[in-house]
């Protein structure tokens, strides 16, 4: 099954059955992402963007429509599958509470490997590696709640690296953190866009949205532009 | 990274909440330990007790419940209640031979002692007794054997003086330890016992052996129509005895079973909180690729974790504690029995093995409902809210 797009989402909607009322968070949308982009997803807050991002990453079903990333579809995935394929072929980034704070930084990277079934020596010479590219070797052996939010953020996206997916997706990675550290952060991210990776990230920054390729706005649960 | 390390990075995450869960699940250990070793002890003790009588048939008065027969194995006080008429009859039925028994009480430093008035040298060839110093008195004089343990808390010694009713003795002898009840009676000779502490020629309860072992029931049943007297087997007071015992260890196993209870609850809780406080965590461990179930295993193995854990030092601190407890409950009639049986007070391997294994298993059952919650928790329930 070839798609044009890495990513092609048709008429999706999802509504949360939370307690009380259920809440649409979104209502039919159309969107396709080319391999290698660099998409960056904008819209006033509750609009459902998160949400959008989610679904790419396996992290939620839609309840209507289609969502296809890298040829699989999302919606018809078993939970194994889903877990298999948040594992291995995409890497996520959250805006808080990346790292599980009793581990080392070392050790949140391998734990990401380790779901995906890399052997533990393996595991060992390749967070080296990752650790390096985002400039935190030096501190594998602290533990996640010793970092400053950008370090945080860094072995974040050292993480969702671990098992070279092709596709990144980042929940306002920089909306914590300080105008240094945030330009750390982007410049890891312009690198690995240059590598070929696809990136699809969530940020409120107007200057941080005029990097990116492509912007695409979420409003009311649809695509605005 | 491997799941083994994992779940030893999670229990150590939270250390006080490690350290007080673990305290809960050794507790409830310890107190099945304890209460299973005193059980234990009890029923090996009184095993031996019986052995020692080195009586085939125990002659008691009539109408003597349990209560009081476990007395006659423990060296308590009894009431004295054969007269002499009636031990004279025994006497003469042919075949057997008799040990009568007039146990008494006294003080010493205004502490109650046992007191029991025996034929002296019978007894002692009877149950193969060695005396550690000194020696036997003789049947007729105010002469004392005292048991080992007696001996040693009171620091007697051969030549020593003690008043007993007013009359003053002098410790003759000590006994070798036995390992019974015998080591915590003070024994003097029957005749002087009758006389000092004015029984009229009565006795308590006595021994009987029987020449033929085999005809044990005719024996009995002969004793039976001389004199005015009840007649128990070693096997039936034994039987009597240890269903009393029954009664005590299954009310103590009752207790621990309670104990362990609580402590499951306290796993429960304890999982059920570490779920909740680490519903972020669980959530991106499923946001970088953990399976529902590897969740749920994962919380599984920290569950049976706390109970191999507390089950080891739960055993390793209730056979300390059982040890150190054990004099002190041996006060009454029935805990009487493991005062004696100071080597006894830790549970057999067999035992020991059996609560690792429920510790292991109740832990993990603990762990059954807070580890589906966490499974259940979907990867955006977990991190997008608070
Ligand atoms: N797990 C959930 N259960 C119920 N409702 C939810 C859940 N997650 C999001 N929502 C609701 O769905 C809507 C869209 O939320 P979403 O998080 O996608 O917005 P957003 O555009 O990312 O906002 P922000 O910029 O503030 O992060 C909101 O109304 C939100 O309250
Ligand atoms: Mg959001």
């Amino acid at each position: 099954m070839s798609s044009p797009g890495v990513m092609t989402l048709r008429d999706v909607h999802k509504t949360y059955n939370g307690r009380g009322v259920p809440v649409e968070a979104l209502r039919g949308v159309d969107l396709e992402i080319g391999a290698g982009s660099f998409t960056c997803l904008i819209g006033p807050s509750g609009h459902g963007k998160s949400t959008l991002l989610h679904l790419l990453g396996g992290l939620d079903r839609p309840t209507a429509g289609s969502v296809t990333v890298l040829g699989e579809q999302v919606g018809r995935m078993t939970d194994v599958e889903l877990a298999r394929f948040r594992a291995t072929r995409v890497g996520f980034v959250f805006q808080f509470f990346n790292l599980l704070k009793g581990l080392t930084v070392a050790e949140n990277v391998e734990l990401a490997m380790m779901y995906a079934g890399t052997p533990v020596r393996q595991q060992k010479t390749r967070v080296h590696d990752l650790l390096e590219a985002v400039g935190l070797a030096e501190k594998r052996r602290a533990r996640a709640n010793e970092l400053s939010g950008g370090q945080m953020q860094r072995v974040a996206i050292a993480r969702a690296l671990a098992n070279n997916p092709d596709v990144l997706l980042l929940d306002e990675p920089t909306g914590n953190l300080d105008s240094a550290s945030e330009a750390e952060v982007m410049a890891i991210l312009d690198d690995l866009h240059a590598q070929g990776r696809t990136i699809v990230m969530v940020t409120h920054s107007s200057e941080i949205a005029a990097r990116a390729e492509r912007i695409v706005e979420v409003r009311d649960g649809r695509i605005a532009s | 990274m491997n799941d083994f390390k994992l779940v030893i990075r999670n229990l150590l995450g939270s250390r006080s909440r490690f350290a007080l869960t673990l305290v809960g699940i050794t507790l409830g250990i310890t107190s099945l330990v304890v209460m299973m070793s005193l059980g234990t002890g009890l029923r090996a003790q009184i095993d031996k007790q019986a052995a020692d009588l080195g009586a085939n048939l125990v002659v008691t008065p009539k109408g003597w419940c349990a209560y009081e027969q476990v007395k006659v194995l423990s060296g308590s006080q009894l009431p004295d209640a054969i007269p002499a008429e009636e031990l004279t009859a025994i006497e003469s039925v042919e075949g057997i031979s008799v040990l009568p028994y007039l146990t008494v009480g006294s003080a010493v430093d205004n502490e109650p002692v046992p007191v029991t008035g025996i034929r002296v040298a019978e007894t002692a060839e009877t149950k193969r007794w060695a005396v550690a110093s000194g020696e036997a008195p003789a049947e007729d004089s105010r002469g004392i054997l005292a048991g080992s343990a007696i001996a040693d808390s009171f620091d007697l010694a051969p030549g020593d003086h003690l008043t007993l009713r007013g009359t003053e003795f002098v410790v003759t002898g000590v006994l070798e330890a036995t390992g019974t009840g015998d080591d915590g009676v003070l024994f003097i000779p029957l005749a002087v016992a009758q006389e000092v502490y004015e029984t009229d020629g009565r006795i308590s309860f006595a021994a009987v052996q029987v020449e033929d072992i085999t005809q044990v029931e005719l024996y009995a049943q002969r004793i039976a129509d001389a004199a005015n007297v009840a007649v128990v087997s070693d096997r039936q007071l034994l039987a009597s005895v240890l269903s009393v015992v029954n009664t005590v260890s299954t009310t103590l196993r009752i207790i621990a079973a309670v104990a362990v209870l609580t402590a499951a609850f306290g796993i429960i809780n304890t999982m059920l909180m570490a779920t909740f406080e680490r519903r972020r965590e669980i959530g991106i461990m499923k946001s970088i690729g953990s399976s529902n179930a590897r969740i749920f295993r994962t919380f599984m193995a920290e569950a049976a974790a706390y109970g191999v854990i507390g089950g080891v030092v739960g055993l390793v601190v209730g056979s300390v504690a059982s040890r150190l407890i054990t004099p002190y409950i041996a006060q009454n009639e029935f805990t009487a029995f493991v005062g004696g049986a100071r080597v006894q007070a830790v549970p057999p391997l067999g035992d020991m093995a059996l609560i690792l294994g429920g510790a292991v298993v109740v832990a993990t059952l603990a762990g059954v409902y807070p580890a589906m919650r966490a499974a259940r928790l979907t990867p955006v329930e977990a991190i997008s809210y608070e």
